[in-house]
């Protein structure tokens, strides 16, 4: 028995992992709604809204709520992205069920309105302190320029504006189009009886209302190459990208090639790590792979001191250009599968870990995939599958170049 | 005092100190290698030299360059990271199982044979000099940089990077020499976690570090805390003030270290804690807030940090000094409950994971010598009662407060 994959009448799924090695159980409900899901004056609300979901139910108050994952003993949290929102608690196997119905509880929110305004300084605060960390700029000026006009260019958080002006009446009408069994999955890993998961879980969603669906997700426009620049002056490093289309989590065999040539291009023991940082330009070079699920961009960045900023970007394209020139090798490529082979086997060792692992699968490909599923993908990858990846994913043309910190660079 | 059964202890003839938890069945092995030196060891004008050696260690042997030694540790697909704390450097490694003794050759060769190469050497000078720029750009950490030097003083306060002027003194000589200085078999604690055989590893270890290094004798010696309850400010332009403040403990030593951790579970373990609770649930001033504990061998030190914005800094540091005083007078018996069974059942969870097993004897071997049962480390957790946490706090008043605010504006509350 690998998964347990089944609809309840309620119409919300449960995907369940047992674990028979483990002594613990983690739980999650995954949300499919997310940032890209909103419109530009409620920027912020699928955030704001995971707040508001730990602030009360018809059965429990914020305290009860809190005492109610403290009691527990659970490692919890929740977070949202573009495309997901996610809640989840992993704790010892005894106290599972306990788990799921205080997660469950929480998916059917009162959004009080009396703790609305408290919590939105709270998401004030997030905002201010995402303001000092020049990595949240980075992230945002990408964003909004690689996916220019697109929702996907909006920040998670959203901005002072579209958080101050937001009502808990449109949140709450907005809660009522996402927070409904279609849109919902379950998904639970560890030492488990499915079973008893299954009939408690059908018990407790039970009556959930049902929604229409999540409004269809439009992809973003054209990729624009060129030259973003954000000066500010505040900060002491610069940072440098070099952006390029990628492709869509959902295209499981460029994804895995895509993966792979940002480790060996960025990760650890990597061309960027030898070439670049230990060649003294920056002490941060790496890949990154933004991953959504019906797009996706592969950035080239580091963090330098402002004056090495022109030679960490000439680096950058030149490890590029090289790759591309020569592909890798099928030590660079054994390395990859090494690593990869031994951070499964972790994975597979602890509940939390797979639980993030499954709701991912799930959102993405639709269903749950094995360790050995995907240590199968890696393995198929050859030097061949990279060079054609490369030729339909080019890093040497037609690129955004984004710099951000306090030098004004490159000059206009 | 005798093992217990699911952990081997033993002194080596070479001087290293090895500790083995059993854990039969489990699919990778977690090894944590701690060398008894640290940034306490660094000569003033030097700050930063451990760092360096840290980062040059891996750079080459008199058998692999740098980068074959990454290869190598690659081509068995091992997860290795390196660190360097105020007492110790920290090698850790985790793998399959099959591996772990290659690995071991791999770490014993890094650790033996260390070239240092010049280039290298003048590399990680360059880099540590753009990561201290870095800093800078790094509010929350500069807070805690800036706290430790009024915590522990001139020696046991000081950051891995140095500063500018010592870092640009370093030469591929000095790092030698505090290699040939401070490294040895005798100041060597390593602990593994996984299906493993002790003899085996037995016998690999006597003879990768027999004769290895001649430290002097006091790596295990506990250095001295120099508290200095003093406010400082520093002005930055920032959206956020950081207020980070702290206070003597106790050692993890200690009796009373038990309660300590109940304590501060309390105070910040989860969202029901006191500080989530009034800071952050109530009022909204913060996003983040927290209290931890640090422990240098000698000594212990209670955190708490929040970061706000301007306008609401005052009224924040106001809210956490009253929060800490406020433990004394009226802890309930529900919060002491749930907080210690949050400590209890975490450690049980995570219990799953190799790594933590790894982490926490070498936590062990480093404070006491000797592993410590999680039985009995539950048990302590669980004995805590609400009068052992008002004894505590009477004992260990926050009476003398150290503080460190970072941002555009100055404190005006007393504390």
């Amino acid at each position: 028995m690998t998964f347990i994959d089944q609809v309840l009448p309620s119409g919300l799924r449960v995907v369940i992992e047992p674990m028979d090695a483990v002594a613990s159980a983690a739980a999650g409900f995954l949300v499919r709604t997310g940032a890209r899901d909103e419109v530009p004056e409620q920027a912020g609300v699928s955030h704001f809204l995971e707040h508001m979901c730990f602030k009360g139910t018809p059965k429990r108050s914020w305290h009860d709520i809190t005492i109610g994952f403290d009691d527990l003993g659970s490692t919890y949290n929740a977070f949202t992205s573009k495309e997901r929102t996610f809640y989840f608690g992993w704790v010892r196997r005894g106290d599972l069920a306990a788990q799921i119905e205080l997660l469950a509880d929480m998916m059917r929110s009162t959004l009080p309105p009396d703790e609305f305004a408290t919590e939105k300084n709270v998401i004030l605060e997030e905002i201010a302190m995402s303001r000092d960390q020049i990595e949240h700029h980075v992230y945002d000026l990408i964003h909004e320029r690689a996916f220019d006009g697109h929702p996907l260019g909006w920040p998670v958080l959203g901005d002072e504006k579209t958080v101050a002006r937001l009502t808990r009446d449109e949140m709450h009408a907005y809660f009522s189009q996402r927070y409904h069994p279609a849109n919902m999955v379950l998904v639970v890993a560890g030492n488990v009886d499915p079973r008893e998961v299954l009939d408690f879980a059908e018990r407790l969603c039970d009556g959930w209302p049902a929604s229409a669906p999540r409004p269809q997700r439009g992809l973003p426009g054209r990729f624009a190459p060129g030259t973003a620049m954000l000066h500010l002056e505040r900060f002491k490093q610069h940072s440098v990208c070099w952006c390029y289309p990628g492709p869509a989590l959902i295209d499981e065999r460029d994804s895995e090639a895509a993966d792979a040539l940002a480790a060996i291009l960025g990760g650890s023991n990597s061309r960027f790590f030898w070439n670049i940082v230990q060649q003294g330009i920056a002490p941060v070079a790496s890949a990154w792979r933004v991953d959504y699920s019906d797009c996706g961009l592969m950035v080239l960045f580091g963090f330098c001191e402002p004056e090495h900023a022109p030679a960490l970007s000439v680096a950058l394209q030149r490890e590029a250009e090289r790759v591309t020139r020569e592909g890798v090798t099928d030590e660079e490529l054994g390395r990859v599968k090494n690593r990869r082979r031994t951070s499964l086997v972790v994975e597979a060792e602890s509940p939390y870990h797979r639980l993030t692992q499954l709701a991912d699968d799930v959102d993405v490909f639709g269903r749950p995939r094995t360790v050995a599923e995907r240590m199968e993908a890696v393995e198929s990858l050859t030097r061949e599958r990279l060079a054609e990846y490369l030729e339909r994913w080019p890093i040497t043309r037609d690129g955004l170049m984004v710099s951000v910190g306090p030098r004004r660079w490159p000059e206009a | 005092m005798s093992t217990p059964q699911e952990f081997f202890h033993q002194r080596l003839s070479n001087g290293v100190e090895l500790a083995i938890e059993r854990l039969p069945g489990r699919r990778t092995v977690a090894c944590d290698i701690r060398m008894l030196t640290g940034l306490v060891d660094e000569p003033d004008e030097l700050l930063g030299l451990a760092h360096i050696t840290e980062q040059t260690i891996s750079k080459g042997t008199a058998e692999h360059s740098g980068q074959a030694l990454s290869d190598a540790f690659d081509a068995m697909g091992i997860q290795h990271a390196s660190w360097v704390g105020r007492e110790s450097f920290g090698f850790r490694y985790l793998c399959l199982p099959e591996y772990v003794g290659p690995a071991f050759d791999l770490h014993a060769e890094m650790l033996r044979l260390p070239s240092f190469p010049d280039e290298s050497c003048q590399v990680a000078v360059a880099l540590a000099g753009q990561e201290l720029t870095a800093l800078e750009d790094e509010p929350d950490e500069l807070a805690r940089r800036e706290l430790a030097r009024q915590a522990y003083g001139s020696r046991l306060g000081r950051h891995a990077l140095g500063n500018a002027r010592t870092l640009r003194s370093i030469t591929r000589d000095h790092v030698s020499e505090f290699w040939r200085t401070h490294f040895g078999a005798a100041r060597l604690q390593v602990v593994l976690a996984g299906p493993l055989e002790p003899s085996r590893v037995v016998d690999q270890l006597e003879r990768s570090f027999a004769g290895f290094g001649n430290p002097p004798d006091d790596g295990r010696l506990p250095r001295p805390i120099e508290f200095s309850p003093v406010r400082t400010h520093r002005h930055k332009e920032l959206e956020q003030e950081q207020i980070h403040m702290c206070w003597p403990g106790v050692p993890v030593q200690s009796d009373e270290f038990a309660v300590e951790r109940v304590l501060l579970a309390i105070l910040s373990e989860g969202m029901s804690s006191r500080l989530f609770v009034e800071v952050r649930e109530k009022l909204g001033l913060v996003y983040w807030v927290g209290a931890w504990h640090e422990h240098p061998r000698s000594g212990g030190m209670i955190f708490v940090g929040a970061s706000t914005t301007p306008q609401r800094c005052d009224e924040t540091f106001g809210v956490l000094l009253r929060e800490v005083d406020r433990l004394a007078e009226d802890i309930t018996e529900d919060e002491l409950r749930r907080a210690k069974r949050g400590l209890i059942a975490r450690t049980e969870t995570h219990g799953d994971i190799t790594r933590a097993h790894a982490a926490e004897l070498a936590s062990d071997l480093f404070y006491f010598g000797r592993p410590r049962p999680m039985a009995a480390k539950i048990a302590q957790i669980e004995a805590v009662t609400a009068d052992d946490v008002r004894g505590y706090l009477s004992r260990h008043p926050r009476d003398r407060l150290s503080v460190v605010t970072l941002g555009p504006r100055e404190l005006k509350a007393a504390g």
